[in-house]
């Protein structure tokens, strides 16, 4: 073939691939569309265990410590370090690495803060309890929360204080341990063992209250249209025509229909912000890892979930919580499903970074391998190449790199 | 070569066809969808049990039903001859038998303190769709029955 003819016929095919071909879609499928659209998200979900969930005093100082590398053994380490905001709040590798490396999957910020459960096996009931995990996690901050008070006290007095109230003095050193904490080593274990409970209450309260400035930061990130919801618009006659290519068209009727993804994958979200075992395998050398059958166990036993002491909910509004499903064996290697707003920015993917491409992981969902442990729910697919191919560009229009910001 | 998809990909297909016509018609769909909702699924909250011990009433305390939302359920439960039973044990359970999934919460039934008066508490429907609410009623005189229910949100 000569050069000039390559060329019409790739000149056709642009052409072919920008047409406005608008399937014609039936009513059950617009109603489909309309309930992924990002126009039925809202304002995020009242949070009624953290009282200054919405307070902007509260955000600006979360703002400032989610970059706080002080929060860190090694003076290196923030929020932002695995959070990266130009990696959709992750970090592209399949497991994090702060102090040291992780076993699970770095998760996107933003899209948490509409969940009631946070982190791949749910374990913690809010955003600000979720925040203390990674403090005092050893191969992440590898902090305490005693060193946490102390930075506090030293950077961040006046902001604190403004919203909470006066800080304890802590220069009383056998009152108050350099490091000290209920978890990590043994060292700061000790130290926490001989505290008064009256000094662990105090040092446990700024803690949570930490968490919740960090929370309120997190509320405030916004979430952005995608090409999806342009397009959604425009068949539904809410907004200008912004046509998909026709693979992409393709991709969203397989992801509503034969793919069965919106299954699990539905609203505003594409998550329907439950857990399930989709027959993941366990990546090698990491320890075994029973996904949400140990979250809502230790979500229960969380000291600052939403019945706790520290949780600014009283009498009430602990529903998720009270009302959590535990001991149920579908719990076992079930995860989080996670939202799929940025996921082509967002490989590798699954828990553990176990699949390194979208192609992949779709044709995990067209396999459906059993699952290590547990039940899979997923069933093979039967997906022909083309399907396969049509599914991969249909998730290319989930991200949020273009446009402007969801106003909040 | 790409794969354009044929004018034909793009006619609509129902989204709701029953578990038998996909499995006729579309054999690789069969296996895909754990049970399609039947043809004339009985939408009605107010039903005899399976064996026709008790009848019970059903309704949520928020209307339409709330998606991704706690929230609670009011139960009545009457003898076959009409008189209300009070002091039963309820239990719930339930899911989306087209999605293979179970409830997302685990809702608990408790006295409402009038005669066969129950308030379910913990109710949460995670997505659209049918939704089965399956109950399981033991009266304190050792009479057992079981009734299931569906919901289309
Ligand atoms: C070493 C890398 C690393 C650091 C540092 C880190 N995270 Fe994470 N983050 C992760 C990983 C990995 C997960 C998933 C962990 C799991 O499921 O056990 C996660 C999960 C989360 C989630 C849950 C999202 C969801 O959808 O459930 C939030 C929110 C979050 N992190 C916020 C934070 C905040 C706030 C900090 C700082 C206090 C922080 N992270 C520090 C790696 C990190
Ligand atoms: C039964 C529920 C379910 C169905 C059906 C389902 N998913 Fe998922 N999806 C999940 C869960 C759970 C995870 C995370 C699993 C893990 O990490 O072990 C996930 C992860 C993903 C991820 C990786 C996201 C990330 O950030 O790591 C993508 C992409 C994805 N799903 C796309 C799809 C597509 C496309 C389909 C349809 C072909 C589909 N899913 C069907 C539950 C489901």
């Amino acid at each position: 073939m000569t050069w000039w003819k390559l060329g019409a016929a790739l000149a056709a095919l642009v052409a072919i691939g920008t047409q406005d071909r608008t399937p014609i879609w039936s009513p059950d499928e617009l109603e489909v569309f309309r309930t992924l659209s990002i126009d039925g998200l809202g304002p995020p979900p009242a949070d009624p265990s953290n009282r200054v969930a919405d307070d902007p005093a509260a955000a600006a100082l979360g703002r400032a410590l989610f970059s706080e590398a002080r929060l860190s053994s090694n003076g290196r380490i923030s929020c932002a370090s695995c959070h990266r905001p130009e990696n959709g709040f992750t970090d592209a590798v399949p497991t994090g690495h702060g102090v040291a490396t992780g076993t699970r999957r770095t998760m996107p910020v933003a899209q948490a803060v509409y969940s009631p459960w946070q982190f791949w096996d749910g374990r913690a009931d809010s955003l600000w309890a979720q925040a203390l995990g990674p403090v005092e996690n050893p191969l992440e901050h590898n902090f305490t929360r005693m060193e946490v008070a102390r930075v506090l006290g030293t950077r961040y007095r006046g902001q604190y204080e403004q919203l909470f109230g006066p800080l304890p003095d802590l220069s009383d050193a056998r009152r108050f341990p350099r490091r000290a904490a209920p978890a990590g080593d043994k060292h700061a274990r000790n130290a926490w063992a001989g505290m008064a409970a009256a000094d662990r209450h105090t040092i446990d309260r700024i803690y949570a209250n930490f968490g919740k400035t960090i929370a309120a930061f997190e509320r405030t990130l916004p979430v952005r249209p995608t090409r999806l919801d342009r397009y959604v618009a425009g068949v539904t006659g809410k907004g200008p025509p912004a046509p998909f290519a026709p693979a992409e068209a393709a991709g969203l009727k397989l992801f509503i229909g034969k793919g069965r993804c919106v299954s699990c994958h539905s609203g505003p979200m594409l998550s329907n912000q439950g857990f399930a075992n989709t027959g993941v395998s366990e990546r090698g050398g990491l320890p075994a890892d029973s996904g949400r059958a140990d979250g809502a166990r230790k979500a229960i036993a969380d000291p600052f979930n939403c019945k706790g002491a520290f949780s600014d909910a009283k009498g009430g509004g602990c529903d998720e919580l009270e009302y959590l499903v535990v001991g149920d064996p579908r719990q076992v290697r079930a995860f989080k499903v996670p939202s799929l707003r940025g996921v082509a920015r967002r490989a590798p993917y699954m828990h553990s970074g176990q699949l390194r491409s979208l192609e992949q992981v779709i044709d995990h969902y067209n396999r459906a391998p059993a699952a290590p442990r547990g039940t899979s729910e997923l069933k093979p697919l039967h997906l022909t190449r083309r399907e396969r191919a049509e599914l991969v560009a249909f998730l290319r229009t989930l991200d949020d790199a273009e446009g402007a910001g969801h106003a909040r | 070569m790409i794969g354009f998809p044929t004018p034909a990909a793009y006619r609509s297909r129902p989204l709701r066809r029953s578990c038998l016509v996909s499995a006729i018609l579309i054999p690789a769909l069969a296996g895909a969808a754990a049970c399609a909702r039947p043809a004339n699924l009985d939408l009605s909250l107010d039903r005899p049990t399976d064996h026709l011990l008790f009848r019970v009433q059903v309704a949520s305390g928020s209307q339409p039903i709330p998606l991704s939302k706690v929230h609670q359920w009011s139960l009545h439960l009457a003898a076959a001859d009409g008189r209300p039973v009070t002091g039963a044990a309820v239990g719930i359970d339930g899911g989306m038998p087209e999605h293979g999934h179970g409830l997302p919460t685990a809702p608990r039934a408790e006295p409402a303190g009038t005669p066969g008066d129950y308030v379910i508490k913990g109710m949460k429907f995670s997505m659209t769709g049918w939704w089965v609410l399956k109950l399981d009623v033991a009266a304190p005189d050792g009479r057992h029955d079981k009734i299931t229910f569906n919901l289309v949100l």
